[in-house]
């Protein structure tokens, strides 16, 4: 038998070091269909350890305290038995940042992972007040806890309820039983799809307003608030979808809507308005006044989320340095924003604002491969979120920034209560999937804009096939495209239901466009082809 | 070699040791869970089909019972 | 029945959006607004000067083009309206007054605006230099800051835009002459659409969704005489010795401007004898109520919210109040049951189907047949094989309650 001529230094250098980028076959990791790792990845001594240590260890440990802190495992126990969303998607949140960490190294590895402890911090925080509030798992009974929550749809921004938070918890409906589930564990959601659309709702609406409502016909939606505040945020489907919410949680229910052409200062005011009203139905419900002083707090500190927010963009439009990953970005951003203060986004923010300065100031480039910078436009997949890190591995493209994460690009004026309902009524229309998608078309186009400023020479066009506005634009799209020699790739997806377009053929488009129309090879070529169907 | 004269140094060191040990096999045991996914495996092998075996034979409400009241709540209107 | 006198010539009226009676219209100098959801008050397009036009596309079956532009899997009524623009059909259009009251015929309508702006090219489909189109922002209330809301939008970008760039008259005179006008084409199609109430009505379903329908896409000045010699015509109308059908329905659901769609439903034996569907009667057809010394455009407004029973209102009580109001539908007309139908990818109504079809028939006791449809129906075979289905369903509980 010929004896193996090893390189024994490179072997240890690769120890180390980690393999480079070329060389990891990431792809070899995986088991077939199920994506779990035959064993994870080894990116060198101490990123490996970093990894360990500070993420993996570091992120159960605070899923357990984190728990106790906010509703005890009582609540919790009694929360994972009964609802499917909880129970087949906590556990599973580590493999979750797994997948939006796959290949980073460095600073970048020190930088990303602080998104998703923010948003595994919120989550729970969440879905513990829902369970300590939950009149279903105590046998009816209705709790403090219930009499001080507030339910509102996911898409009405927290800040609304800013002005009782001293008292009063708001908890939106969606955002933990579909929005982060289906990120996390994309096999729960299937079962709200198909429950919907077993009492007659055709499959071509939007999947994720079918989805919210299909947590309502399964009687998989905690009963935990006396009233709810609903607004017609995203789509026709969505002020469709308060209609069975209406019926099956049989509450008293505010309309807050997001009037369309958010342009026309006539518009401005009336929204205005319709914060008041809403502001009136809560006093009404709660029986607490509007507390002015608490609003402007809480305003302030999220005003210093958005600061900082800006300051990254900077250094992500500016230079070569900007240490976070597509995937945190954007959920980290729209998490962030859409569901308001949160004091472990402030704790996550300075962490990651150390690791970005230190990049900065050394000229570390963490994402050194990178071949092209790519804004992400339209609404993403949801079960596929974390392409982008794939996309890096695989093809070397760095997806810099996306559209969602540029909706809320202000912060709000607390000076007067005039300006500050102003600024709040605008930051209400601009709500996810909303601020380009809706109000003329024109919006949606300013992806040329930010394309320039975020220095990006590629375009990932998420093509959300049952979502009518973006589709409504489509060969608008094509034709600017063409005229502008963009290179941009459609993604076509289903938002949360990974049945429609599977994350292979996902793969696979982006594949042939790279090999066809770029003409080139991958950086890692096992990630070109695997069966990961059956993954979380 | 010579014995050690104070009982509770020693005592304390083996402590000490023993606490040592404990921890550095418990980081060993757990950067073998780690590092070959069994947490993930474990999950996703045992307890999630345990999990949905049991959501799928959970008993549930038949929604479309839910009582549908014409008049239970009023227009939500302040500022006329 | 005997014919109606103008049946064929209304008929022939529905074949193209520029029919003979805009074509006459447009040649005495008028100018033609075009529009598609009832929250564009026509009442507004027909000020003196100028005629509304709501936009069809008849005989539109294959919308290639626009598919390229909106992808098929949006609504078939949204991309045949673009495909008839892109194919020239909508040229004589001087102007299209636009909401964004459900996104696929927002987006039709934004093809067709010209933005001059450098992040997307205008496609100017429309072939005439001076064509605008404006957008209103419609609320998704009826409470009384939505109805100002409503009424300065309709001010600003309706009222305004007809008055700075076609140099309409929009003073109070004007709109009350206008308000006139569609009272009487309204009090016209009341009176012929009440015969359907009769046990053994003089008109059809299909011969009245017809008169509707040309009601709403030609000048009312044009034919106004028409409407007013067939409602003389029908005070005299014998019906057939026998009633030819076999139960009675009330249709509603999305958008529905195809006759041929009622006659389908008819021909299995089931008679429309109410219409509440976009460009049905049962909303737009009710005459606007100035009260001595209100403001007209403020009476429009307040007119046109709260006729609406559209799916798109979302406060509590609306949302539960319009179950109640299409019941009463079924008992004001002595319907035997309800037919809902949505267009294929039209989301409000994708849910209002799914609810209306539990709770009418669990809480109003009312037989539903719940189906989806495209905006052209080429799969009439199926559909035939539904709605007879139902009618003998309906006749089958008729004859266990012994009537």
């Amino acid at each position: 038998m010929a004896k193996k001529n090893r390189d024994y230094k490179k072997l240890a250098r690769d120890f180390w070091y980690g393999k480079p980028h070329g060389e990891r076959r990431l792809g070899e990791l995986y088991e077939d269909k199920t994506g779990l790792y035959k064993h994870r990845e080894w990116r060198g001594v101490s990123d490996t350890l970093y990894y360990f240590y500070n993420v993996w260890l570091y992120n159960y440990a605070h899923m357990v305290t984190d728990v106790m802190k906010y509703g005890g495992p009582i609540n919790f126990a009694k929360g994972v038995w009964r609802y499917r969303w909880l129970g087949q998607t906590y556990l599973t949140a580590i493999h979750w940042i797994d997948r939006g960490t796959e290949g980073l190294r460095g600073e970048a590895l020190r930088a990303s992972p602080w998104h998703h402890r923010g948003m595994i911090n919120s989550t729970i925080k969440q879905f513990q007040r829902m369970m300590k509030a939950d009149t279903k798992i105590r046998g009816g009974k209705k709790n403090d806890a219930w009499y001080h929550t507030i339910a509102h749809n996911e898409t009405v921004w927290g800040g609304m309820f800013y002005p009782w938070s001293d008292k009063f918890e708001s908890v939106p409906i969606e955002m933990v039983p579909y929005f982060v589930t289906c990120h996390v564990n994309c096999h729960t959601v299937h079962n709200y799809i198909d429950a919907v659309q077993s009492i007659g709702l055709p499959g071509d609406p939007c999947p994720m307003c079918q989805a919210e409502s299909g947590l309502f016909v399964l009687d998989d939606m905690p009963d935990y608030a006396p009233f709810m505040v609903t607004c017609n945020e995203a789509c026709d489907a969505s002020v469709a979808t308060s209609t069975l919410q209406d019926w099956f949680w049989d509450k008293p229910l505010f309309a807050l809507p997001m009037p369309m052409q958010f342009d026309d200062p006539l518009v401005h005011k009336y929204c205005m308005k319709e914060i008041e009203e809403c502001w009136k139905f809560v006093e009404e419900q709660t029986g607490v006044p509007f507390n002015w002083d608490q609003l402007v707090k809480m305003l302030k500190l999220q005003n210093e989320l958005q600061e900082f927010e800006w300051e990254k963009w900077d250094v992500a439009a500016k230079t070569d340095f900007y240490p976070i990953n597509g995937v945190s970005q954007a959920l980290y951003r729209i998490y962030q924003s859409q569901y308001g203060e949160n004091e472990i986004w402030h704790f996550c923010d300075k962490k990651v604002r150390k690791v970005m300065e230190r990049c900065v100031s050394k000229k570390i480039n963490p994402y050194p491969q990178t071949r092209h910078r790519v804004i992400a436009w339209s609404c993403a997949p949801l079960y596929y979120s974390h392409w982008c890190t794939w996309a890096y591995n695989c093809w070397g493209l760095n997806v810099v920034i996306n559209m969602d994460s540029l909706m809320f690009d202000m912060t709000i004026r607390t000076d007067s209560y005039e300006n500050c309902l102003s600024d709040m009524a605008t930051y209400h229309m601009w709500a996810p999937m909303r601020r380009m998608a809706v109000g003329g078309m024109h919006h949606i186009f300013e992806l040329w804009e930010n394309m320039e400023k975020f220095n990006c020479d590629m375009v990932a066009m998420y093509d959300q096939l049952q979502c009518k506005g973006m589709q409504g634009v489509h060969g608008l799209f094509e034709d600017e495209f063409r005229k502008r020699n963009v290179n941009a790739f459609w993604m076509p997806h289903a938002l949360p239901d990974s049945r429609t377009v599977s994350r292979m053929e996902l793969r696979r488009i982006i594949n042939d466009y790279m090999t066809t129309v770029m003409h080139e090879e991958p950086l890692d070529p096992s990630l070109l082809d695997f069966d990961d169907s059956m993954s979380w | 070699m010579k014995k050690c004269k104070c009982k509770c140094g020693c005592k304390l060191g083996k402590l000490l040791a023993k606490l040592l040990g404990g921890v550095l096999l418990a980081n060993v045991v757990l950067f073998i869970v780690f590092f070959f996914d069994l947490d993930g495996k474990f999950l996703f092998k045992v307890v999630e089909p345990l999990l949905c075996k049991h959501y799928d034979n959970m008993e549930r409400k038949d929604t479309l019972k839910s009582p549908y009241d014409m008049d239970k709540y009023p227009s939500y209107q302040f500022n006329s | 029945m005997k014919d109606l006198k103008h049946l064929i010539y209304f008929e022939n009226l529905l074949q193209e959006a520029n029919n003979e009676l805009v074509q006459k219209a447009k040649a005495e100098g008028k100018y033609a607004i075009g529009y598609t959801c009832y929250f564009m008050p026509e009442v507004l397009l027909d000020l003196p000067g100028c005629f509304s036009v709501r936009l069809r596309a008849p005989r539109c079956t294959s919308p290639d083009i626009a598919t390229y532009y909106m992808s098929s899997r949006v609504c078939h009524y949204a991309r045949s309206l673009l495909e008839r623009a892109l194919e020239g059909g909508y040229n004589f259009l001087d102007a299209q007054m636009a909401t964004e009251t459900c996104t696929a015929t927002c987006r039709f309508q934004e093809h067709l605006q010209q933005k001059h702006l450098d992040s997307v090219e205008d496609m100017r489909i429309i072939d005439n230099d001076n064509f605008f189109c404006e957008f209103i922002d419609v609320p998704f209330k009826k409470t009384n800051i939505a109805y100002d809301h409503y009424r300065d939008q309709l001010r600003f970008h309706v009222l305004g835009k007809l008055h700075d760039n076609l140099g309409i008259d929009v003073s109070d005179e004007a709109l009350m002459q206008a308000i006139e006008q569609h009272n009487e084409v309204c009090r016209l199609i009341n009176e012929i659409g009440d015969y359907r109430k009769l046990s053994n009505p003089t008109i059809t379903g299909y011969e009245f969704h017809v008169i509707q329908l040309v009601s709403l896409v030609c000048p009312k000045y044009l034919i106004l005489p028409y409407l007013r010699e067939t409602a003389e015509e029908l005070k005299t109308r014998e019906p057939d010795d026998k009633w030819p059908f076999r139960c009675k329905v009330v249709l509603a659901g999305s958008e529905n401007d195809d006759p041929d769609f009622t006659k389908l439903i008819e021909s299995c034996g089931a008679e429309v004898v109410c219409d509440r569907y976009c460009y049905g009667a049962v909303e737009s057809r009710q005459p606007i109520v100035v009260q001595p010394g209100q403001d007209p455009l403020e009476a429009i407004a307040r007119h046109y919210l709260d006729t609406s029973n559209c799916p798109r209102f979302m406060p509590q009580d609306e949302m539960r109040a319009r179950k109640k109001k299409l019941a009463d539908l079924v008992k004001e007309y002595n319907a035997d049951g309800l037919i809902i139908a949505s267009n294929k990818f039209c989301e409000y109504w994708s849910y209002e189907r799914v609810i209306d079809t539990v709770i009418m028939n669990r809480d109003f006791g009312i037989p539903v047949c719940s189906i989806e449809k495209e905006y052209i129906n080429a799969a009439s075979g199926q559909l035939r094989t539904r709605f007879q289905a139902f009618v003998e369903s309906v006749e089958i509980k008729k004859i266990q309650e012994g009537k």
